[in-house]
């Protein structure tokens, strides 16, 4: 026995001589994420996480960022050092910058950047862009006409031709830039499972140093790229850690510097504590109660659109809003870090929000007597309202693993029992709830969405099912098919920002889904960190002009 | 006694086959009428919705299920479990990458639990003080009720949020790769203590509880008494006589907990954040991963088939009679 406790003792002994990780290298920022990344190739970067890593290894044509002055996003020059539009708009001449190389020393040119747009809009390689190439000349099979679309001048410039009467952009050439010179090697349906996909030769301000799968990623400063700065961070590592407490302890504990999606109640305890920022980022995410507005059955059945029997009534939707408090969720879980909401537009535009509209408070009393006028009544008297003999029930779906919708769902049952409605909630595992939701099986449920830059709304709310296969309520309003099929055209600004205010007065109207709460995500960081910048892009998209404070 | 043996391999690999067999096909079938799908994945304003279907069709998710199940097993003879949707690797390189952790931290988990489990029922045997007895069968019920997640999250406080002495996560440091051979296996087993600790302890008490009782119920018999009047040393009886006849029960319980820990222990590396077994195969079934799913089901079936077998056979090594009981 005393040997094992001289052992042990031997080994506690030669352990604390060891040190903490993130403290020996001084330029290092360690990130944690809650699950790893499927691929580096940007071919394939469908999660968020994929998306930041990605746009770090690889330069787009040109870059983004926010305004705060303007509160709007600007485009910058990356890989191309210049461009011009000509007259209509409908022609793009791009000059690259000279001095961009891929880690595996060949130089970027013209024809990387053609064969990125044609490997992004190929069928065969699935790639997450795949059939998004509106504006430019494409194939039956959504297929990008490169002939028709692309003119290279020299390995420094090119011109790209857009379709006539479409809207293009700076965001519709703004796709990270694939090196053909190593991807013209694989068989264009092996990239998927491509090595390439796992060992990349980049060209943006990091590249790789190791994926330990499950683990770490670890990407260090390139200092071949001309966005490097020896005075910034060498090296940026995102730790892999499932656990959210764990996430939690490891910030605090200095082993992790960065930390995004923190609990309201979390972010005030970092409040306190000394070397920790803290910092929202507004207007990305929001919660609503979806209501389907046709009846499902019917649909499924026939493929026929008819209103729900209930809520397929936009005051009794407008009803169950003014029923539920909102704001007590808002300020009891989410620690007011959100706003409440009214409409699927984005505030964080100066001018795409509509100051002259309010949410829909909580009253009672209103929600009521709406729903008394619209022939609801408590005819026995046992707290539940009904009509033609039927009672007001719903079932509410909600996915689990959501603490946020499983404390809103309570809360939203109290509201609705006050008001005569009977709620019960049902928990469904994440996948089985959207397959549920997308294939209708489903009438009432909790859900939220993720707001993508620029603004899109048309696949959420056009009235033709087949053209919006996120439109999962069933909304339909004439009105609002038109002014999301005019924002799709090239207009100017104000026009712009005036169909979208005009499409928020519907929203606020219609209620297609009971719009609850925008969530912020917050993000806490090692005040260790200088020159970082939160805006509704993110936290991490400029991440190569970071510094430590010594 | 070879033939007996070689009978008993060739039995249990023909019954191995149809219950992996019967496994496999269970879980084919489930996966597939479970509902969800790979490509909910896709469900977003910035995808195209042609995209789901494209995928499904080159994973040949949209061939009916029989079609499907034909060419699972067409492949499966030939040793290949298919892609990984969500690594785009073959499932035998995710299993390869992921199982050699769960290995190390199966084997020396095992190796504490016996080892600390037969050295603390011999201490408490040959002090022989019913007041000791009394306190380590209590403390082994107590520490065994104690769930690896408590176990894991007080450890973490005290060790690493507390003293800094272990790591809180990973099996490696950041810098690993720079480290000669003697710093990286130094590194790997300071980041592993922590884990493997929570996975023995509440084997060890186990391991205990089993040891203590079977060598109280040895130390009993006739022979041993012999050997106590014989003047024979309390240490030499209990090595070579109490030990060895003790010690059939504990091998199967071991087999079964070696299994089990080869199977990944979930709960474990999450709380630690380690790559293992446990950690993918959950990760595969929520994100519908259905090759990845069942290879990693038809290891740790394997792997416990395989170690109950050891089991047996190291059972029958010990004492020929049971080789004979398993042929029937």
């Amino acid at each position: 026995m005393k040997y094992i406790l001289i052992f042990i003792t031997a080994l506690l002994v030669s352990f604390s001589s060891c040190q903490n990780e993130s403290v020996v290298i001084n330029d290092r920022v360690v990130i944690a994420v809650g699950e790893d990344i499927e691929s580096l190739n940007p071919l394939y970067s469908f999660s968020g996480t994929e998306s930041n890593i990605v746009e770090l290894l690889f330069l787009s044509l040109v870059q983004h960022r926010w305004d705060n002055s303007k509160s709007n996003i600007v485009s910058y020059p990356m890989a191309a050092e210049n461009w011009s539009w000509n007259k209509d708009s409908t022609e793009l001449t791009i000059e690259l910058r000279n001095d961009i190389l891929w880690t595996d020393k060949e130089k970027l040119t013209t024809e990387d950047v053609v064969y990125s747009f044609d490997l992004y809009s190929d069928p065969a390689v699935e790639s997450r862009l795949f059939g998004t190439f509106d504006n430019f000349y494409t194939k039956e099979d959504q297929h990008i006409d490169i002939n028709k679309s692309f003119e290279i001048i020299s390995p420094n410039k090119m011109i790209v031709r857009f379709k006539p009467y479409s809207n293009p952009n700076l965001f519709d050439i703004s796709i990270p830039l694939l090196p053909k010179h190593i991807l013209e090697k694989y068989k264009r349906s092996d990239l998927p499972t491509a090595e390439f996909n796992f060992k990349p030769v980049s060209n943006g301000p990091f590249k790789l140093k190791n994926w330990d799968r499950n683990s770490a990623i670890i990407l260090h400063s390139d200092s071949a790229s001309f966005l490097y700065n020896k005075k910034n961070i060498s090296e940026l590592i995102f730790k892999i850690i499932p656990d959210y407490n764990g996430r939690i302890n490891q910030l605090r504990s200095g082993e992790v510097d960065l930390l995004e999606d923190i609990k309201s109640e979390d972010a005030d305890n970092f409040k306190k504590l000394n070397g920790f920022s803290v910092g929202p980022i507004k207007g990305r995410q929001y919660d609503f109660i979806g209501l389907s507005n046709i009846d499902n059955e019917e649909y499924n059945r026939t493929k026929k659109i008819k209103p729900h029997p209930i809520w397929g009534d936009k005051e009794i939707r407008k009803a169950l809003a003014m029923a539920v408090n909102r704001q007590e969720i808002l300020t009891e879980f989410l620690g007011n870090y959100g706003q409440l909401a009214y409409s699927p537009v984005t505030n964080i535009f100066n001018t795409s929000s509509d100051s002259s509209i309010s949410p829909y408070q909580y009253n009672l009393a209103e929600a009521k007597n709406i729903l008394k006028e619209r022939g609801w009544n408590d005819l026995d008297n046992n707290g539940i309202i009904e009509k033609d003999g039927k009672e007001f029930s719903i079932k509410l779906f909600v996915p689990s693993g959501n603490p946020l919708r499983e404390f809103a769902g309570t809360i939203i049952k109290n509201n609705l029992r006050e008001a005569g409605v009977e709620v019960q909630i049902e928990t469904l595992e994440f996948g089985v709830f959207i397959e549920n939701v997308m294939s209708r099986k489903i009438d009432a449920f909790m859900a939220g969405w993720s707001v993508p830059l620029p603004v899109e709304l048309k696949p959420y709310w056009y009235s033709d099912l087949n053209q919006s296969p996120l439109n999962i309520v069933g909304y339909s309003n004439k009105e609002a098919d038109q002014i999301l099929d005019d924002l799709g055209f090239s207009i100017s600004s104000k026009k712009y920002f005036d169909l979208l205010h005009r499409f928020e007065i519907i929203m606020h109207e219609d209620q297609p889904v009971i719009f609850l709460y925008w969530i912020d995500n917050i993000v806490v960081y090692n005040s260790r960190i200088k020159n970082i910048v939160i805006d509704p892009l993110g936290v991490i998209h400029q991440c190569w002009e970071w510094n430590l404070e010594k | 006694m070879k033939t007996n043996a070689m009978k008993l391999v060739i039995k249990r690999l023909l019954s191995s086959i149809t219950v992996m067999f019967l496994l496999i096909t269970m879980i084919f079938i489930l996966l597939r009428i479970s509902p969800g799908s790979f490509t909910q994945k896709f469900i977003s304003p910035d995808l195209n919705p042609a995209l789901a279907e494209q995928v499904n069709a080159s994973f040949g998710l949209n061939e009916p299920v029989i079609v499907q199940y034909k060419n699972f097993l067409t492949n499966l003879i030939r040793g290949d479990f298919g892609v990984s949707y969500s690594f785009r690797e073959p499932v035998s390189t995710v299993i390869i990458r992921h199982l050699p952790l769960t290995a190390v931290i199966a084997f020396f988990s095992f190796l504490i639990q016996i080892f600390i489990g037969i050295l603390f029922a011999s201490f408490v045997l040959k002090k022989n003080n019913v007041k000791l007895d009394s306190f380590f069968s209590s403390a082994s019920i107590f520490i065994f009720a104690f769930p690896s997640f408590v176990v894991g999250v007080i450890l973490l406080m005290i060790f690493s949020d507390l003293t800094g002495l272990f790591p809180s996560s990973g099996i490696k440091s950041f810098d690993y790769d720079q480290y000669n051979f003697i710093e990286k296996l130094l590194d790997y087993f300071h980041h592993l203590i922590l884990p493997v600790f929570t996975i023995s302890l509440g084997g060890t008490a186990l391991f205990y509880k089993y040891a203590s009782n079977n060598m109280k119920e040895i130390s009993t018999k006739y022979f041993i008494t012999n050997l106590r009047a014989s003047g024979v040393k309390e240490k030499t009886i209990i090595l070579k006589h109490i030990i060895p006849n003790s010690i059939s029960p504990l091998i199967s319980a071991a087999g079964v907990e070696l299994g089990i820990l080869l199977g990944g222990t979930l709960i474990t590396e999450v709380i630690f954040s380690l790559p293992g077994m446990g950690r993918l195969t959950v990760d595969a079934i929520l994100q519908r991963d259905y090759p990845l799913v069942i290879g990693c089901v038809f290891i740790s079936g394997a792997l416990i088939i395989l170690s109950n077998f050891l089991a047996d056979l190291i059972k029958g090594s010990l004492d020929k009679r049971v080789i004979k009981e398993m042929l029937g």
